[in-house]
This record gives C-alpha cells, sequence and structure tokens, in this order.
C-alpha cells in the first residue's frame, strides 16, 4: 500500500487548448479515503485515469509511494479501479471476471480459487461465483467490479462513480458498505464522484475540481465551515450556501436592518461583498432582511422555507431552515437574519474567501 | 386509412413478397433440379418441363466419375481454399478492425479510405497476376488463399468494426489494468464477444469464396488445382455440352453452402443487427 500524489499533472486532449485538468497537486496519504468531486466535466475522471495510466499526463508528475510512475504502463502500477458502467468481462463467470487479473500475473490456481471465494465471502457473491454477470442484477454486479478490485490487493483503489447507476435506495446503502470495506482492507482509495452528499459521507478528504483546476482539499468539515471560495461554498451543502451580494458600509454590510461586521481592512478593499450564510444559520426574528416566501418544505423535524429578497442589486433566492411546527404559510413576509459568526465573506469577482 | 385497410395491404404486400422470392429463389433451384433428374435426351431440350424419367443418381454417379474424379479433388481444393482464406479474413479482419477501432492514429483516415476502396474498386487481373508471379505464387493454392483474403477482408473489416464500436472502451481498460498485454486483450476479452460476428462472417465469405468462379479461373488456371467451380467446364466442349450432367454438377457443388445457409440463417442475422454488449 502506498500514498498518492499528483505534482501539478496536467492533461490537455488533442484537439483542445484549455486543459481538462491543470496543475493538479494533490497528495493522498496512505490508506486514505478520498473523494474526488465537481460539476460534471470538471475534469475527475481525467485525473483519476491519469493516475490509473490510462490517460497520458501532459505536465507535471505522478507518484504512488515514492515511485514516480508518470511513464510507467498501467498495469505495472500495481492499480485497481472500478467503472461506473462496471466492464465486467460478459463471457466469463463472476468468478473469472474476479480472478482474471491473477491468472494473468501467473497466481496458482488454488491460490485464485482461495482469494476469489474470499473476496466472495466478504462481498456476498458466493451463490453467483458460476454465473455470467448478464444474469444478475445491478447491485450484484457493482459487488462483482468491487470484487474484482479487492481480490488483486492492489497498493490503489479507483472508483469512477460507481454507484451512479444504482437506484436512490441501493446506492445509499452501498455508499456505507464501500465506506466500511474500504476502513477495513486500508487501501489508498480515490473515490470520483458528481454528488457531494457521497463525497461528504464516504471520503476522509474530499478535493473539489472546476474546470480542471482543485479549489480546495480538506475533511468535510474544513469544506463545509471554512470554503476557500464562493465555488465551494455553494456545492458543498445541501440546500446550498445562501449567496447574497451587497455593498459595503460603514462596519460591515447591512442584512436588511441588521448588519454583519466586516473589517475595515476588507471593507476598503471591496466596495461590495458576497455574503454566504447557511440556511441553518438564517433566524427567523423581527429584526433583518425581508424575504417573502415561495415554498415550504417540510421533513418533520423541522423545514426548509424558500423565498426570494429584494437587494440593491436586484432580487436573490433565499433558503432557511426553521423549526418547530408553526411554519410560515406561503406568500408570507419573513425577516431573517443570520446567527453572529455564522458568516463567510467572498469577493465578488473571482469567489477568493475574505473571512 | 382505417386499421383493417392497413392490415389488408400489409397482407398483400407480405404475399406479394413471398411470391417474389419464390420467383426468384425457388424456381431457378427447380430447374436446376428438374435438369439433374432428365437424361440427356430430354435435357437438350433446356425447357422448363417435367422429367420422364428419374436419372439422378446415375447422373450423379457419372459426374463424380468425369475426367478421373476431378470433382473429388475439386472438394478437396475448393474445402482447403474455403477454410484457409476465411480462417485468413477472420483473424486478420478482427485484428485490423480492433486496431483501427481503438488506437487513435495519424492514418486512420487513410486507412478508412485503403479499406473502402477494398470494397469499391474492382480487382484489376493482370497487375495482380504480375504480382503474383514476382512473388512465385502464380498457379499455387497458397495464392489463391491469399488473393480470396485481400478480396474480401474489406467486407470483413467493416463488420467486425462495427461491432467493435459498440463494446464499452472500458472493458480494454479493466483488462489492461488487469495486466493483459495486448493479443491477452485481443484474444481473450475481445475476440470472444465477437462470436455472433465471426458467424457471420464465417458463412457469407464461405458461401463466396466456395461459389467463386472468377478468381480461381483467373489466378489458378490448370485441371490439377481446379476448385468446385471449374468443374462446371468438364461437361460444356466446343460441339456439345452434357446439360443433364452440368446442372448435376451445379447441384452437387450449390448443396453445401446452401446447408450452411440454411443452418446458420438466424445465427447469420443476428450477427448483422448484433447490438451493445452489456457487461
Ligand atoms: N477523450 C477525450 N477527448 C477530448 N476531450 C475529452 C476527452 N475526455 C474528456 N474530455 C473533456 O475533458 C473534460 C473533463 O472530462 P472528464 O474528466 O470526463 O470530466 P468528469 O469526469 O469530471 O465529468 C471535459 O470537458 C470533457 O469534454
Ligand atoms: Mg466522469
Amino acid at each position: 500500500m502506498a500514498g498518492v500524489t499528483f505534482d501539478a499533472a496536467t492533461r490537455v486532449y488533442p484537439g483542445s487548448d484549455t486543459p481538462a485538468v491543470a496543475d493538479l497537486d494533490l497528495q493522498i496519504e496512505d490508506g486514505e479515503f478520498l473523494v474526488l468531486v465537481g460539476p460534471s466535466g470538471c475534469g475527475k475522471s481525467t485525473s483519476l485515469r491519469m493516475l490509473a495510466g490510462l490517460e497520458a499526463v501532459d505536465d507535471g508528475r505522478i507518484l504512488v509511494g515514492d515511485r514516480d510512475v508518470t511513464h510507467v504502463s498501467p498495469k505495472d502500477r500495481d492499480i485497481a479501479m472500478v467503472f461506473q458502467n462496471y466492464a465486467l468481462y460478459p463471457h466469463m463467470s463472476v468468478g473469472d471476471n474476479m480472478g482474471f487479473a491473477l491468472r494473468i500475473s501467473g497466481v496458482g490456481t488454488d491460490e485464485i480459487a482461495r482469494r476469489v471465494a474470499e473476496a466472495a465471502k466478504i462481498l456476498d457473491l458466493e451463490p453467483y461465483l458460476d454465473r455470467r454477470p448478464k444474469s444478475l442484477s445491478g447491485g450484484q454486479r457493482q459487488r462483482v467490479a468491487m470484487g474484482r478490485a479487492i481480490v488483486r490487493r492492489p497498493r490503489v483503489f479507483l472508483m469512477d462513480e460507481p454507484l451512479s447507476n444504482l437506484d436512490a435506495k441501493l446506492r445509499v446503502q452501498t455508499r456505507t458498505e464501500i465506506a466500511a470495506l474500504q476502513r477495513r482492507l486500508g487501501v489508498t482509495t480515490v473515490y470520483v464522484t458528481h454528488d457531494q452528499v457521497e463525497a461528504m459521507t464516504m471520503g476522509d478528504r474530499v478535493a473539489v475540481l472546476k474546470d480542471g483546476v482543485l479549489q480546495q482539499a480538506g475533511t468535510p468539515r474544513e469544506l463545509y465551515d471554512r470554503p476557500v471560495n464562493a465555488f465551494v461554498a455553494g456545492f458543498i451543502g445541501s440546500p446550498a450556501m445562501n449567496l447574497l451580494e451587497f455593498g459595503a458600509e460603514d462596519g460591515g454590510v447591512r442584512f436588511g436592518g441588521a448588519t454583519v461586521p466586516v473589517e475595515r481592512s476588507v471593507l476598503a478593499a471591496h466596495p461590495r461583498l458576497l455574503l454566504g450564510v447557511r440556511p441553518e444559520d438564517l433566524e427567523v426574528g423581527d429584526r433583518g432582511l425581508p424575504v417573502e416566501v415561495d415554498v415550504v418544505e417540510e421533513l418533520g423535524a423541522d423545514a426548509y422555507v424558500y423565498g426570494h429578497a429584494v437587494l440593491d442589486g436586484g432580487p436573490a433566492n433565499v433558503v432557511a431552515r426553521v423549526r418547530g411546527r408553526s411554519l410560515p404559510a406561503k406568500g408570507a413576509l419573513l425577516r431573517v437574519a443570520p446567527r453572529p459568526g455564522s458568516t463567510h465573506l467572498f469577493a465578488v469577482g473571482d469567489g477568493a474567501r475574505l473571512g | 386509412m382505417n386499421k383493417a385497410g392497413s392490415r389488408a395491404s400489409r397482407y398483400w404486400l407480405g404475399g406479394a413478397a413471398l411470391v417474389v422470392t419464390a420467383v426468384v429463389f425457388v424456381v431457378p433451384f427447380i430447374f436446376i433440379l428438374f435438369m439433374a433428374i432428365k437424361d440427356r435426351k430430354q435435357s437438350s431440350l433446356l425447357d422448363f418441363s417435367l422429367p420422364t424419367s428419374n436419372n439422378l443418381i446415375s447422373n450423379i454417379v457419372e459426374v463424380i466419375k468425369s475426367r478421373d474424379y476431378m470433382l473429388v479433388t475439386a472438394f478437396i481444393n475448393s474445402t482447403i481454399l474455403t477454410v484457409a482464406s476465411v480462417a485468413g479474413m477472420v483473424v486478420l479482419g478482427a485484428m485490423v478492425a480492433f486496431v483501427r477501432q481503438r488506437r487513435y492514429s495519424r492514418w486512420n483516415r487513410l486507412v478508412d479510405l485503403l479499406v473502402l476502396s477494398g470494397l469499391i474498386i474492382p480487382p484489376a487481373v493482370v497487375p495482380t497476376i504480375w504480382v503474383l508471379q514476382k512473388l512465385g505464387i502464380f498457379r499455387t493454392l497458397p495464392g489463391l488463399i491469399l488473393i480470396e483474403i485481400a478480396f474480401g477482408l474489406s467486407f470483413t473489416i467493416l463488420l467486425f468494426q462495427a461491432f467493435i464500436s459498440t463494446i464499452p472502451k472500458e472493458l480494454d481498460e479493466a483488462a489492461i489494468l488487469d495486466g493483459a498485454g495486448p493479443f491477452r486483450l485481443f484474444f481473450r476479452v475481445i475476440f470472444p464477444l465477437l462470436k455472433s460476428v465471426v458467424v457471420t462472417v464465417i458463412v457469407v465469405q464461405s458461401v463466396f469464396v466456395f461459389n467463386d468462379f472468377v478468381n480461381p479461373l483467373y489466378f489458378l488456371p490448370g485441371d490439377d488445382n481446379a476448385t468446385v467451380q471449374l468443374t462446371l467446364f468438364n461437361f460444356k466442349s466446343q460441339f456439345t455440352t452434357e446439360w443433364n450432367l452440368l446442372f448435376t454438377d451445379i447441384l452437387l457443388i450449390t448443396v453445401p453452402m446452401l446447408v450452411l445457409f440454411i443452418f446458420f440463417n438466424r445465427k447469420i442475422v443476428e450477427g448483422m443487427t448484433a447490438g451493445a454488449v452489456k457487461g
């Protein structure tokens, strides 16, 4: 087992001017579960495929452990991958699918059988070893793909959206199973998903990509509590953080009746500011920003109120979480203000964090 | 048009199609059969009439015996020719199609052009003979095998390529990560998935090669090497033609391919229309 290092790794697809992945710097510890997350087309798969050796690295380096594998062929990297469509060999039985890599590397028949049986046991696949992939359900195929990766005992697991072909319920269940399995095996894992909930629940650390550029890497808590820019702030968390644009005023920004204090130096440099508040950090009271309620989403214990406010820049959507059983009606006017100390400040142009 | 009307018209169309098929395919076959049953005198009339006497067995015996059992040698030659050239087409065609489909290269468009040219441009006989002579394989069975492979390869490549394009690329990548080299990847992972196309290629090209008259005539002249189609000359001389024997010969050399076709009929359609491989 080994850690993984992306050292300014860059991939430019032929015929494209902009890199699909630009200067990716990322260090993944031995045994860590790292999730790469970002919207579709942001370069997650490309990063993973560079690590697997399926995609050329145009600039920079990739290391597995201390070994520079940038120009090492995929089969010599000792990496196993689980594909989104599973890519099981249709003409081989489940057992042969799992044992294929071992057979190639010259492991003895008895040893192959033993290791396949072991993996099948872990993954509840024992009754299906002689079946063809075609006759399995989606969840079972997914587990075969996992099994094919774990029998090899590779140094690194790669998974590219392995759950996106499952139905919602199975997805949630398999999510925990994969995370538990990874913890048990202790193999360094890079996991790609576009679903931030998956990222937050599964990863030891999460790396957020946008347009081929790494935005932030950190623990789920760090990402949630201290997003480095407005993109990460809006991407992580559901419902998304409220990002409202205000003009700088004396001592801070005026959030309706309430004032959110902002440092002097920041106010001096930025005439306009992006204020971020998570829905659960907005309090309903008699002071603050007037919000007209559009929709109320009841969740039982509490509810999300979706509404809109009028700022000097124009109308803006606002989401607030409200507790209790007395919920506002549609069309009602609420006043909301952020809890002190819970706000995030970002620059208007590049969205960089200001405080 | 109302529902009943459209159903009636579909009936009509179906019926018409059946009739056309019968006329185009079955009538000639019946004609061949009748001729093969007739005796020499009746057959020389060359008309579509019921045979007056049954001479099928004696005709067959005579055809087989003629020219010192030439038909037997010819069947052996044709079988070798067909098996070898179709095997060559399957292996080469699948490999070329795989590489062309999977590897990105600047030459792809040129390769496509060449493959299409092979399909479109008719072969030039004299230069081909010249090349064979230079290589020292003119008038040899291996030479003719190469010719048949060359002429059949374009179609085979296109058929394989269309199918390989439906195999998800991740399957290759999974095999590569599992440690498979290019040959193992091809023979252990890709080739087994091509089964239905392979059957199609085997049947279609076998029929083509086995029934080929022109290429053996040009590139493998001489009685020793005669293929089945060339035995048809045995019963046609400058002055007389033994029509009953000629048609018996036609009957004999048509039957193997007919059987092959009928047997694999369903598989051929399957291979032509085979869809995506699902993991
Ligand atoms: N084989 C390819 N050739 C050219 N461009 C590609 C190729 N694969 C992906 N891209 C482009 O690279 C970018 C990143 O793609 P990808 O890594 O697949 O994104 P993600 O997995 O995050 O959805 C996209 O803009 C995509 O269009
Ligand atoms: Mg992707």
